[in-house]
């Protein structure tokens, strides 16, 4: 079995207003280490569970992994490799934070085997990184990704985001302008969600955050597309941008919805048709692992119908779709057999594409993705 | 045990409470039912006779009920007090003349700081016109706020009760209950009647129970009546043969017979609830009774609405719901109808804004229906330019403006109590919604009594909402229907991308339709949500455009990221904004919200 492992990292020197990830203010450096030790003992724990599995994909996300020193994190992929079959032409990614990386620390993670790297950029407007609350400027991002490409890095991602407070359309332009400038390999971008139980939540419903409205927000999004089609990247999933042989393959198993094992506090899981989730409270997370016990606090074994839905909808989020074959070969029953009314439906709205190999959102249908996704959910 | 004897009529008495809203009537009985020991400690509760989830959550009484109780006087004798608990919300208070009707006395309920409201006034002239003896008792005296010298002084303004006869009173405290228990034994009339005549029993109010069928609330007012005997309905000339009767105490308890002067309940295989009119008088069929006993008007319905299922499957369940509510609630009135729009659907008429409120809730939490419900309206009668006179409660039926020769509107006349400070505020709300001033009045010096005539489709929106929001809350409102005058009224029509929705049809008076329907268009634009293409929206009158708005197409809606385990969460959210969809109306191509046929009421 073919799968991807993701290892999560719950610390940040500072948490983000908008951010609802897993992630927690770094308060003392003793968390590190132990965190350190339980995410050991949870690879100990599945090793001898996938010895028949190769692992195609590492990716380590967080939080800020990079909060870690370069030895730690050297040693953690180290670790992966003697527990893990790690393939030999594995994809290897770490997100960075702008600020978070020397020279050194790249140094190790380029001896780990680490090969990509994905910042955290989210803008190059200095004003608005602040009202963000990311603790880097435009400058540290160039430092950093300059850094990063002397010492070895080829394969760098930049995550950028729109529909920012006050954020005019101009200043969106110029931060994809500069973006592109650099070369990046790949470039993720997210447009601002505004989830509860986040300080920018609260401002929100105050009516403290001026957002762009819908169109000046789908303004946005269409020129980024046809931006940075014109400029060589190919737009090979919703939110995400890539230079040729430059997609990140890691993200592609989710989207196929392949197998994928997440250690870590919060990390999801999906084997064997069950999805899982650790404990994310890191202290309870690292308790449990502690106690000899797999950290699960929940999961769900998906039914058939649920397997296919999540199929269609997270391949619709890529160019290439759903594939017929592969569905076939999947489900061991024809999609159209099941999903034929919703097709129909969705083509008629010129919302979806088909032809003999797949099906695909249109041009219009990547904007209005939700609309076709709900139609195929029950 | 409880007991169950029987007593001369001469120590049987009949009572109501009756109260404006919230001034604790219900508490004043839990106190009565503590003290008489009909419930023990461990039933012990709030708003002991309130079983409905609704009045519960909202504090009101809906229903009337009936209980007996059972009192040891201090003169030495054992009484037995039936009390019927009653609505204090004015859209009820047919069903407080109703209850008045089965009692001889009545407990006037009123608030020691917030003293006389609207309702006060309007229960003491149903009482008055009852012939009933009023025991006032005044509640709350234990609040900070509390003034009874004051409210003394209101309720002698108002009426002819004097000073010595009104109880003060705290039921949170139980102050004052056994001077209230005495009271009613020694003021009260017992029950005029005799045992020996032919039976004659008063319906004042029925309830269906899936296990029992139709339960007739009765005051015996002559004979008695007993299991077995058959009987008779007096207006139809029904016989039945009576299965169970029995007393409330408060819970339903079976007992061999009620006579002369006794409330309890009859069950005797009535087929529906209609054969058992409320206000009808039973007899003995085997020796029936010349005259009835003098019944009830007929309540008349004086807001309508249309209730649709979201789901035109659900049309069924819809109306199996409405004709169960019904046996429960003589004064709902619905009747099926097509809505070119909306599919098959009921034109309910309700006494007022709160019963159809309660109606619409009851039918979504009861009987889990998912209801659009159109904007109230008043019945209309139109003349037509033929001579017919048509009465018409939805303004999708009216006919075209050459056809009509004049429309007549229903008035109210409203009776204000409030603070004399607020009275300009009030004055300009009374005047933007076409009323015509007739009378003031202080009660003392900071309490005035206006009175007012005004059209009822003014009032049936948002007029009590306003006045309590101008008075801070302390403006109260009572109003009767005082009957028809012509009115220039014009029919809008909206158009949701070029077709028209008779559901969102409105009447209103021509100079006021610019407005509002300039105002309609925009709330419309605010609730529909962004659809896959531009729609616009119109007003028009008679096919002429007055008002205009445009819903920009829909250009964006995709969850920006997605990846891991984040797909359960999407999943669920998808599912979620699925099912909200599921609630809304397709019309033509454009989903419309629920609460889009109810916009005139969410405009200010």
């Amino acid at each position: 079995m073919e799968l991807g492992l993701y290892l999560h990292f719950p610390f940040c020197i500072a948490k983000c207003p908008y951010c609802d990830f897993n992630s927690y203010q770094l308060e003392k450096d003793n968390q590190v280490s132990s965190y350190i030790s339980a995410l050991h003992r949870e690879i100990s724990a599945y090793s001898p569970k996938l010895k028949k599995s190769n692992i195609s994909t590492i990716y380590m996300g967080g939080g800020t992994p990079t909060i870690l020193s370069g030895v730690q994190i050297y040693n953690i992929v180290e670790f992966c490799k003697d527990k893990f079959n790690i393939d030999k032409n594995a994809e290897i990614t770490i997100e960075a934070n702008p600020g978070t990386l020397d020279a050194e620390k790249i140094k190790l993670l380029i001896e780990s085997g680490i090969n990509r790297l994905s910042l955290g950029a989210q803008s190059f407007n200095n004003l608005l990184l602040k009202k963000l609350g990311r603790i880097h400027n435009t400058k540290d991002i160039i430092d950093s990704y300059y850094l990063a490409r002397e010492r070895g890095f080829s394969n760098i991602n930049l995550d950028i985001m729109f529909a920012l407070p006050d954020q005019t359309i101009e200043d969106f332009k110029v931060t994809l302008k500069k973006a592109v400038s650099l070369k990046s390999d790949h470039l993720s971008l997210y447009n601002l969600t505004i989830h509860p139980e986040t300080a920018y939540y609260r401002k929100y419903k105050k009516g403290q955050l001026q957002l762009p409205n819908e169109d000046e927000e789908f303004n946005m999004y269409r020129w980024a597309i046809n931006f940075l089609e014109e400029k060589g990247f190919e737009h090979y999933e919703i939110a995400n941008f890539a230079r040729p042989h430059k997609r990140s393959m890691h993200n592609l198993i989710y989207w196929q919805n392949q197998p994928y094992l997440g250690i870590g506090a919060g990390a999801y899981s999906f084997l064997k048709g069950y999805r899982y989730i650790n404990f994310k409270d890191p202290v309870k997370y690292i308790q449990e692992v502690m106690n000899g016990k797999l950290p699960i606090d929940q999961g769900e074994k998906l039914s058939l119908k649920k397997r296919m839905i999540e199929t269609i909808i997270l391949g619709l989020r890529t160019k290439d779709g759903v594939s017929y074959k592969k569905f076939l070969k999947r489900f061991k029953v024809d999609m159209n057999s099941i999903f034929y009314q919703q097709i129909n439906k969705l083509i008629n709205l010129r919302l979806l594409l088909k032809d003999d190999y797949k099906i695909k959102l249109t041009r219009k249908g990547i904007f209005l993705a939700n609309i076709v996704f709900r139609e195929f959910i029950d | 045990m409880l007991k169950d004897y029987h007593c001369n009529i001469e120590n049987i008495r009949n009572f109501s409470i009756i109260a404006h809203i919230d001034h604790g009537k219900s508490t004043i009985a839990d106190r009565l039912l503590e003290y008489t020991g009909t419930i023990s400690e461990r039933e012990k509760r709030n708003q002991i006779l309130d079983d409905m989830d609704i009045e519960r959550e909202k504090g009101i009484t809906i229903k009337s009920k009936a209980v007996r109780l059972y009192y040891h006087s201090k003169d030495g004798n054992e009484y037995i007090l039936n009390l019927i608990d009653t609505p204090g919300h004015v859209d009820f208070s047919y069903e407080v003349s109703r209850s008045l009707a089965a009692c001889e006395g009545a407990l006037l309920i009123v608030d020691a700081s917030q003293g006389v409201q609207a309702q006060t006034i309007a229960n003491i002239n149903l009482a008055i016109k009852s012939h009933l003896k009023i025991i006032p008792v005044i509640n709350k005296i234990d609040l900070t706020t509390a003034n009874p010298e004051r409210v003394i002084k209101e309720l002698q303004n108002i009426s002819e009760i004097k000073e010595e006869e009104i109880i003060l009173a705290s039921a949170k405290e139980g102050i004052g209950t056994s001077n209230i228990l005495e009271a009613i034994v020694n003021k009260i009339p017992p029950p005029e009647g005799s045992s020996s005549r032919p039976l004659r029993a008063l319906i004042f109010d029925s309830v269906y129970n899936s296990y029992k069928g139709t339960i007739v609330y009765v005051r015996v007012v002559d004979g008695v009546i007993t299991p077995g005997m058959i009987i008779q309905t007096m207006s139809n000339n029904l016989k039945y043969e009576v299965m169970e009767i029995g007393i409330f105490r408060p819970k339903m308890q079976p007992i061999k017979k009620l006579t002369a002067g006794d409330v309890g309940y009859i069950i005797a295989g009535f087929k529906n609830i209609t054969d058992t009119q409320v206000g009808d008088t039973i007899t003995d069929a085997s020796n029936p009774s010349r005259e009835s006993l003098p019944g009830y008007k007929k309540v008349t319905p004086l807001v309508f609405c249309s209730i649709y299922p979201v789901d035109n499957q659900e049309y069924e369940n819809l109306k199996t719901a409405l004709e169960k509510l019904k046996l429960n609630d003589s004064s709902l009135f619905s009747e099926a109808e097509t809505s070119e729009a909306l599919g098959f659907g009921f034109r309910c008429g309700f006494l007022g804004l709160l019963h159809m409120e309660i109606i619409q809730e009851r039918l979504e939490r009861e009987y889990d229906i998912n209801l659009i419900a159109t904007t109230p309206s008043v019945m209309y009668l139109v003349t037509k330019k033929n001579g017919d006179t048509i009465r018409i409660s939805n303004p999708s039926s009216f006919p075209a403006k050459n056809e009509i020769e004049n429309i007549k509107e229903p008035y109210v006349k409203v009776n204000i109590i409030t603070p004399s400070k607020c009275i300009g505020g009030i004055m300009d709300l009374v005047q933007e919604r076409r009323g015509s001033f007739k009378n003031m009045e202080y009660i003392d010096e900071n309490i005035i009594r206006l009175d007012y005539d005004l059209p009822l489709n003014e009032i049936i929106l948002d007029f009590y909402d306003k006045l309590k929001s101008i008075s801070s809350g302390y403006a109260s409102l009572d109003y009767e229907l005082i009957g028809y005058q012509p009115s220039e009224l014009a029919k809008v029509d909206i158009l949701v991308n070029h077709q028209l929705v008779d559901a969102l049809s409105f009447v209103v008076h021509k100079d006021k339709a610019y407005r509002l329907a300039r105002k309609i268009v925009e709330k419309l634009k605010e609730i529909i949500p962004r659809q896959m293409y531009e729609v616009p929206l119109q007003a028009t009158i008679e096919g002429k455009i007055i008002a205009r708005e445009t819903i920009k197409a829909l250009k964006k809606d995709v969850l920006a990221k997605c990846y891991g385990g984040d797909i359960t969460r999407k999943r669920k959210l998808l599912e979620k904004q699925k099912a909200g969809k599921k609630r809304m109306k397709k019309i033509g191509k454009v989903e419309i919200p629920q609460a889009a046929f109810l916009g005139i009421l969410k405009i200010d």
